[in-house]
């Protein structure tokens, strides 16, 4: 399916977002050299500034000398394919774009409202950021493609202060602001690779919705699409499931009466990831990593659906407290599963992956005098079992399932328990390991969430080291068959509302260009559109961290 | 979605006009169309304001927690429900914090109070406007753990009169915080009558008292549908150190006036006392000053980025009501660059490459001891910071990290080694004469600079007056430098970058290969960090400062790397409590809960456990170890 869009910007006017300085104030000014945006000796005044008129606009403001300045001006990730973005720019006004959809409307009818609620967001995303005639042909084979090409569109968008002092009167007059549009840009683009994820943990700490939405904003805005919805674990159950009201709703796995993901908040999120170009993959941990929510069992005449919950001293059951792991041995567990399977598929879109977790660590738990194979049996029976049912509901065997590396999925025993065909295992394990170019050798397809450089949550506890941007940069993964792509994990013991974004961003956005460009160059190189792709993630609401002092910022490439 | 190709071409071009006529027509149409789109896309947003919204204010009778031992433990709530808020203040240690250090005798019956029932009596004759402000401030507080959607419920067990009395004994017409100020308070919180209790807060000056309406703060808790405080309360308490600090530094990356404010919240929360503003370095000079406005001009990144007069004494205000001293520094003669360049003269080597060999970080630039103008720009300075500040007894001077190479290479010459310290101890001297000006005639009984080459035991005995002289110590614990300087008669303020650097552990900014320290300091580390173990005399240190340096934080992530660890050091000044594994449980829950707090006055502190953890605390309490290491 081919999706074509067109833009038409009209008629350049003043744009009244923003009104920070007052006229008396003063301005620096940058020229791009070298594809570096130098800055100016010394500032002048606005009056002054205003009294040159509309030359050299794109040295008003650095956002606008960004703009063009370099091969890749200040686009994040950098596109793949051929690329020029000339000198020329135009100011225009957000509210005089028009989107002639008719090409997309040539298809069918839901590409044409996903594409229309697409410029219903670019148009957003602009105005935050806040004319000639410009046309704009957006060509995409698919509809996501067209999402991409909006959302670079987003950032050949620059705002500069408006240069005309007929926007006020006097001294105290607030500024106006002009937005600025590169006008001679030519590009193709494409992801190297198709999978590109971001895991969020909402077990340990719970995350409201809100705080779920804004990561997918700037999931959007870094072309990232894969949010793996890591949503239950031993320590709560917050997602609600109509069928097993006791999971969440009724007291036994959510913190509290408010803190759970009713049906139709998975719904909404669903809708606002699927138009931001980003799918959900939700991940119910099991068989370990299971234990509040699933304490009802017995009561209920279904026997012990989950052993050790809670139970003391952790230390000797699992690796943090609290223990918790379901218990293959009752066939009442999967009457459960079963249940909670199909309350999932009623929500997600049909086809649509599922992780199936498996990180087990009740070795040590339960029936002294069975040996290390017997276990490993046990949990390849449990998960053949899980996942018949899980086909049963489904009605094929089709969906594919991705699981954490493990001690089943060894290289040399991985075979025994799991078929290539079906599984995509997801790695977690640093960068030195042979692990996954071992699962890749033998036919499977592999996820990377290299520990060492994507776990977001290293560097607060035990002996781990956090990560900065350079070092998520510059991790590089194989480009073969079989690596469908990576994923940076935010484990949320240490983390909720409050901390999420600065953990999780810029950091996040670097792997985005690993993962989508995979440039030779290294950190260093892209440097200036990173930081400048920053500035655009807090201008879209995100509380990202700060990389380096704005001197960095205002003066491109001295503090290296 | 499949796991499908993504990949698009893009051509944007400036058009001719001939088609004019056409564009007007489609512009109509597709203005309409988008007018349909958007309001079909309102409605498609309603769900967004969804069950968590909705639920916000309904009771959470999911569970109940009832005393065992020394803590609360969940259970599935059956009819009667007692809250975990609740739980915590008569089961184990109430979680103060900081701990007071002298007596503390709680009572564990508790009643429920309207804001409205609270009154303030005031027993002082000259500071009763700030008194009132403080108590302002206090009930704001009260009213933030009140959830925003939730009113306040009567009932008739609910107090109808609550007097709070601050009854201070001090002679001071305007209180200024200095050292020897006594910050100590005595609390006495008890019934006065059928449904009315009375606080009455005892202290010898205002800091005092604004620390006990702090600690009354903390015996006030919501509770499911109204605030219930602690029926009976006797407590006496004192800090064990005068200077309690955090530093921020606004010159690496700005912070606007709301975050320092945010901050000074956070700081009087935990009874910390001193903002230590590190205004300007190298990169930016933030600081309006009226009758220098070059400075600004070309030191600041923007001019919306500036602090004018007024923001300064507003803030200086702001952090008196909430017992906290605003100590500004101007780093200097190391540490300024951008700012400087209007003169003639000013600075050296100012944004020099390759920047390694001038100065510690990009961009480099140091004062022109030689420049006479300089001396009479740096009066002006000091003569407006003093005045904004109310310097009284504490100013900072700065005086770290002088790169000798760039003075050399830069100044008159050749100059030696102990010649270009010698200029550098030359510059200090007039510096003080500068500030002696500035404060009309006095120097402020503490100078304080940073530990560096000129504070070496050999050249401060030479250079450096340890009457006048407070060295802020800032080298790794195992440098040593303080037990020398200590030795030498100076006083000492602590900031071992291995346990008190709040900034280190984040990763190199200026890509080299480690950053400038590491790692991350838990707040593990920052409680258990107690340097005067070792050192004598232990009167002359006269407290501690964590630092957050701006390199790496600005306003978005300032919360979350400043809190709750901030809050950790607090207690390690106030209370100084000794190091064992229980004291660091009973810290650690009682941390948990000072974090909320934190939260509910609109600090974005970072997180410390899952939430289990904090329904759960009997069950969390070893060092956590994740599964996904």
């Amino acid at each position: 399916m081919d999706v074509v869009l067109l833009l038409q910007l009209l008629s350049a006017a003043l744009c009244l977002c923003g009104a920070e300085d007052s006229r008396s104030g003063w301005q620096w000014s940058w020229a791009c050299k070298a594809g570096r945006c130098i800055k100016s000796d010394y500032p002048v005044s606005h009056a002054y500034a205003a009294s040159r008129g509309t030359s050299n606009i794109t040295r008003s403001s650095q956002s606008a000398c960004r703009l063009t300045c370099g091969q890749y001006g200040a686009l994040w990730p950098r596109p793949t394919g051929p690329t020029t973005i000339g000198e020329q720019v135009v100011t225009f006004h957000p509210s005089r774009i028009r989107f002639d959809l008719q090409e997309v409307a040539a298809s069918n009818r839901g590409p044409t409202e996903f594409v229309a609620a697409c410029t219903q967001l670019f148009l957003d995303n602009l105005l935050v950021e806040c004319a000639n005639s410009v046309a704009v042909n957006i060509r995409a084979e698919t509809v996501y493609g067209a999402r991409h090409g909006l959302e670079t569109l987003s950032q050949l968008v620059a705002r500069v202060p408006a240069p005309l002092a007929g926007a006020g009167r006097g001294r105290s007059a607030s500024r106006k602001h002009l937005l600025l549009m590169a006008s001679n840009v030519r590009l193709s683009d494409a992801p190297v690779f198709r999978y590109r994820g971001l895991m969020l943990d909402t077990a340990r700490n719970f995350l409201p919705l809100y705080a779920m939405k804004r990561t997918l904003d700037a999931m959007a805005a870094s072309k990232l699409n894969v949010l793996h919805w890591h949503a239950t674990d031993s320590q709560s159950f917050p997602l609600e499931s109509p069928r097993v009201p006791q999971l969440a709703r009724r007291r036994f796995g959510a913190y509290s009466a408010r803190q759970v993901y009713s049906p139709q908040d998975v719904e909404h999120l669903l809708e606002y990831a699927r138009l931001r170009g980003v799918r959900i993959i939700m991940e119910v941990d099991a068989p370990s990593h299971a234990g509040n929510g699933w304490q009802w069992g017995e009561a209920a005449g279904l026997g012990q659906l989950a052993v050790c919950v809670n139970q003391q001293p952790w230390r000797k059951y699992c690796i943090q407290p609290p223990c918790g792991q379901l218990n293959p041995t009752n066939p009442n567990l999967y009457r459960v599963l079963r249940d909670l399977y199909r309350d999932i598929l009623d929500v997600f879109p049909l086809g649509e992956a599922l992780h199936m977790a498996e990180i087990v660590d009740w070795m040590a738990a339960r029936g002294q005098g069975r040996t290390q194979d017997d276990f490993l049996q046990l949990w390849a029976d449990y998960q053949s079992t899980a996942l018949r049912t899980l086909d049963e509901e489904v009605g094929n065997s089709n969906t594919p399932i991705i699981l954490w590396s493990s001690q089943l999925t060894q290289p040399d025993i991985i075979g025994r328990f799991l078929s290539k065909d079906r599984y995509i295992i997801q790695t977690w394990v640093p960068a030195s390991s042979s692990l996954p170019t071992e699962l890749l050798a033998k036919g499977y397809k592999v996820i990377y969430s290299t520990k060492d450089t994507w776990y977001l949550d290293h560097g607060f506890w035990g002996s781990t080291v956090y990560h900065n941007w350079r070092v998520v940069y510059d991790n590089r993964i194989p480009r073969k068959g079989g690596v469908l792509g990576g994923e940076a994990c935010m484990w949320s013991e240490l983390v909720d509302n409050q901390s999420l974004d600065m953990k999780v961003w810029p950091r996040t956005a670097a792997m985005a260009e690993r993962l989508w460009t995979d440039p030779d160059s290294k950190s260093t190189t892209a440097e200036a559109r990173f930081y400048r792709h920053r500035q655009r993630l807090v201008t879209r609401g995100i509380k990202a961290d700060a990389l380096a002092p704005a001197y960095c910022y205002q003066n491109e490439g001295e503090c290296q | 979605m499949g796991f499908g190709s993504s990949c698009f071409q893009m051509f944007v071009s400036a058009s001719a006009g001939c088609l004019r006529k056409l564009l007007v027509a489609l512009t109509l149409l597709t203005a309409g169309l988008i007018a349909i789109l958007y309001y079909g896309r309102l409605e498609d947003l309603q769900p967004s304001f969804g069950s968590n919204t909705l639920r916000h204010c309904a009771v959470d009778n999911l569970w109940t927690w009832e005393c065992e031992g020394q803590h609360c433990v969940r259970r599935e709530s059956r009819g009667a429900r007692t809250s975990l808020a609740t739980c915590r203040m008569k089961c184990g240690s109430v979680p103060l914090w900081p701990q007071p250090t002298g007596v503390t005798d709680l009572a564990s019956q508790s009643i429920p109070f309207r804001l409205k029932v609270l009154r303030l009596e005031v027993r002082s004759s000259y500071i009763r406007r700030l008194l009132q402000d403080a108590f302002d401030v206090f009930r704001s507080n009260l009213e933030n753990l009140v959830p925003s959607s939730c009113p306040e419920e009567a009932s008739k067990e609910h107090l109808h009169d609550f007097l709070v009395t601050l009854e201070v004994r001090s002679e001071d017409r305007q209180p200024l915080l200095k050292l020897a100020t006594n910050e100590s308070y005595q609390l006495l919180l008890q019934s006065a009558g059928a449904a009315k209790l009375r606080a009455e807060i005892r202290a010898q000056s205002f800091f005092g008292a604004r620390h006990g309406l702090e600690t009354l703060t903390q015996l006030v808790w919501w509770d499911d549908t109204s605030l219930r405080v602690l029926t009976r309360a006797h407590i006496i308490d004192a800090p064990r150190f005068a200077h309690r600090g955090v530093l921020l530094d606004t010159a690496r990356n700005f912070l606007p006036i709301r975050s320092l404010r945010a901050a000074v919240d956070g700081l009087a929360a935990c009874k910390l006392n001193t903002l230590h503003w590190h205004l300007s370095d190298s990169q930016s000079f933030p600081f309006d000053a009226q009758r220098l406005p070059n400075m600004a001009r070309y030191g600041a990144y923007s001019s919306a980025l500036v602090y004018s007069a007024r923001d300064v004494a507003e803030l200086v205000e702001y952090a008196t009501v909430r017992g906290v001293r605003v100590v500004v520094e101007l780093d200097a003669p190391a540490h300024a660059g951008n700012g400087w360049q209007w003169g003639p003269n000013l600075s050296v080597c100012v944004n020099q490459q390759p920047w390694s060999m001038f100065c510690g970080e990009p961009p480099c630039g140091q004062l022109n001891p030689d420049s006479e103008e300089l001396y009479v720009v740096l009066g002006e300075l000091y003569r407006d910071l003093v005045a904004l500040t109310n310097v009284t007894d504490v100013f900072h001077v700065g005086g770290d990290e002088l790169n000798l190479q760039c003075w050399a290479r830069e100044l008159r010459g050749p100059l030696t080694h102990e010649e270009l310290l010698a200029k550098w101890a030359k510059f200090q001297k007039r510096v003080l004469q500068l500030l002696a000006g500035a404060m009309g005639g006095t120097l402020p009984r503490a100078v304080v600079l940073w530990s560096s080459q000129m504070t070496r035991p050999h050249y401060a005995r030479m250079y450096l007056d340890p009457r006048v002289y407070v060295i802020q110590t800032w080298g790794a614990s195992a440098w040593r430098e303080a037990p020398a300087l200590l030795q030498a008669g100076f006083r000492v303020i602590l900031s071992h970058l291995d346990a008190w650097y709040l900034d280190c552990g984040f990763g190199d900014w200026h890509g080299g290969e480690t950053g400038a320290c590491s790692p991350v300091a838990s707040w593990q580390t920052i409680y258990q960090h107690r340097p005067w173990t070792e050192l004598v005399p232990r009167n002359l240190i006269l407290g501690g400062e964590a630092c957050l340096w701006g390199e790496m934080v600005d306003e978005n992530s300032l919360d979350a790397k400043m809190w709750p660890r901030a809050a950790a050091f607090s207690e390690r000044m106030w209370t100084d409590p000794a190091i064992d594994d229980a004291t660091l449980r009973d810290a650690q829950v009682r941390l948990a809960v000072q974090r909320e707090r934190l939260v509910a006055r609109g600090i974005a502190a970072d997180a410390m456990w899952p939430q289990w953890c904090d329904q759960n605390p009997d069950k969390c309490l070893e060092p956590l170890d994740t599964s996904h290491a």
